[in-house]
């Protein structure tokens, strides 16, 4: 059983669902679980890599270890002095603000960010995506026009990147400096993909595609019991978890 | 709802909105170096804010293009889907942000009656965006741990990045993407049409 195999719609309303219940409570150690069993999942039960697992996670602990310090320094009802610590050495403040609690509050908030990767990151890793758009029109009811709109621009997305360094090229051969930060090729590029996106949308309609009318599908996701099983599976588990752990 | 999406509509909105997210990607190793410099002084959270109105752009570029009931909530909605399916580390909780951020940035509008569609309006939807994304920020991020003056710089720098990316960037860039021809179809091309004819 993979995760794959899960009903995206499904997937991703549990893990909603996970976050709200996670948002209101402020235990570390549920916080802790939530992220090892994902990324445990995640090795296990799905084909993520595990290098394409940790890339993605870089920025989110980066941005857990900025919440971590934040929360060390400025916590709300601070129990150490801010001020008074700048002219202590680093160790005297390690130990001071260990003591304080202020270091269960930085935990708080880096713990919880990283709960919420977790949980994000199983989902975006173990999804396919056309897979998952086409169940957002099939459970969610997205409008089919929505739903091939982004299909197609996503996969304009290549052709954008090429038509970006074709731009860049450009501009050099007319001799006009291009750094990284220049906006021109930006804007170029833009003004060439919107006008490709009115094509395409021009192109899909010419052969016959119209939002509204009656139509047939490929493949239609459904709902399995164990989509059900799964989903509830994890909301008890955090519910549980909410009622028994204590810190 | 009364604007009915043509194809063309959502496709034009995703396909500015894949940019954003690449340019929000730059701009968070940007964040990385601010990050850097505040973490000595206990606030690299900040360092993140500065760039936080690229968040806003694809709903604020939808309502000032289109300038129809729901199409700022839409647009950023899209954006969000797309967001998370490039692999944004937060998943589907990307598009629960991104409802925030849209309502946020349509509100002002809504309450204008979509008459106005001015640098004055956009700077106020820029600022009840960046109040209502910090309030959602409290709920589900934690924030309300915070200490209260840390909060209120973050709610500064926020407000302040909004401005200058959607009140002036992204207005800018729509206005000159009309000048170049390519939103003819839209309420704003029409616009700058009726512009030049005076």
């Amino acid at each position: 059983m993979k995760l794959e195999k899960l009903n995206p719609s499904v997937k991703m309303i549990t893990v909603l669902v996970c976050v709200i219940l996670l948002s209101v409570q402020y235990l570390v150690s549920l916080n802790v679980t939530v992220f090892l069993v994902s990324l445990f999942l995640l090795t296990f039960f799905s084909n993520a890599r595990m290098k394409q697992v940790l890339t993605i996670l870089i920025p989110a602990f980066i941005a857990a270890f900025g919440l971590f310090v934040t929360g060390l320094y400025y916590a709300r009802g601070s129990s150490i002095n801010v001020t008074e610590l700048e002219s202590l050495s680093a160790v005297p403040y390690a130990v001071r603000a260990a003591m304080s609690t202020n270091l269960y509050t930085a935990m708080q908030l880096s713990t919880r960010l990283l709960a919420y990767a977790g949980l994000g990151i199983l989902f975006a890793l173990s999804t396919d995506g056309e897979f998952f758009i086409s169940s957002l029109m099939h459970q969610c009811h997205l409008p089919p026009r929505f739903a091939y709109g982004i299909l197609a621009a996503i996969h304009l997305m290549p052709t954008m990147t090429r038509e970006f360094s074709n731009v860049k090229l450009a501009f050099r051969t007319r001799g006009m400096r291009v750094h990284w930060y220049s906006l021109k090729p930006i804007f170029t590029m833009l003004v060439n993909s919107i006008r490709w996106s009115e094509s395409v949308a021009m192109a899909m309609e010419s052969k016959g595609f119209c939002g509204d009318a009656e139509r047939t599908y490929y493949s239609v996701p459904k709902i399995h019991w164990y989509d059900l099983a799964c989903s509830l599976g994890s909301i008890g588990a955090i519910v549980t978890g909410m009622l028994l752990l204590r810190y | 709802m009364d604007f009915q999406w043509k194809l063309k509509d959502i496709l034009m909105i995703a396909v500015c909105a894949i940019l954003f997210g690449i340019i929000f990607l730059g701009c968070t190793y940007a964040g990385g170096i601010l990050y850097g410099i505040l973490t000595p002084v206990g606030m690299p959270s900040l360092g993140y804010e500065p760039f936080y109105g690229v968040y806003f752009m694809a709903g604020a570029f939808g309502i000032y293009v289109m300038r129809k009931p729901g199409t700022g909530i839409v647009a950023e909605m899209l954006a969000a889907i797309i967001e998370c399916l490039l692999g944004n580390y937060f998943g589907p909780i990307i598009i629960l942000s991104g409802l925030v951020q849209g309502v946020g940035f349509e509100l002002i509008f809504a309450l204008k009656k979509y008459k106005k569609f001015d640098t004055a309006t956009m700077v106020e939807g820029a600022v009840i965006c960046s109040i209502l994304t910090l309030i959602y920020n409290l709920i589900i991020s934690g924030y309300n741990l915070i200490a209260v003056p840390v909060l209120a710089l973050m709610l500064v720098v926020r407000i302040i990045s909004a401005i200058v990316i959607d009140g002036f960037v992204t207005r800018i860039l729509a206005d000159r993407l009309a000048k170049a021809g390519v939103l003819k179809g839209y309420a704003i091309g029409q616009d700058t049409a009726q512009d030049l004819e005076d």
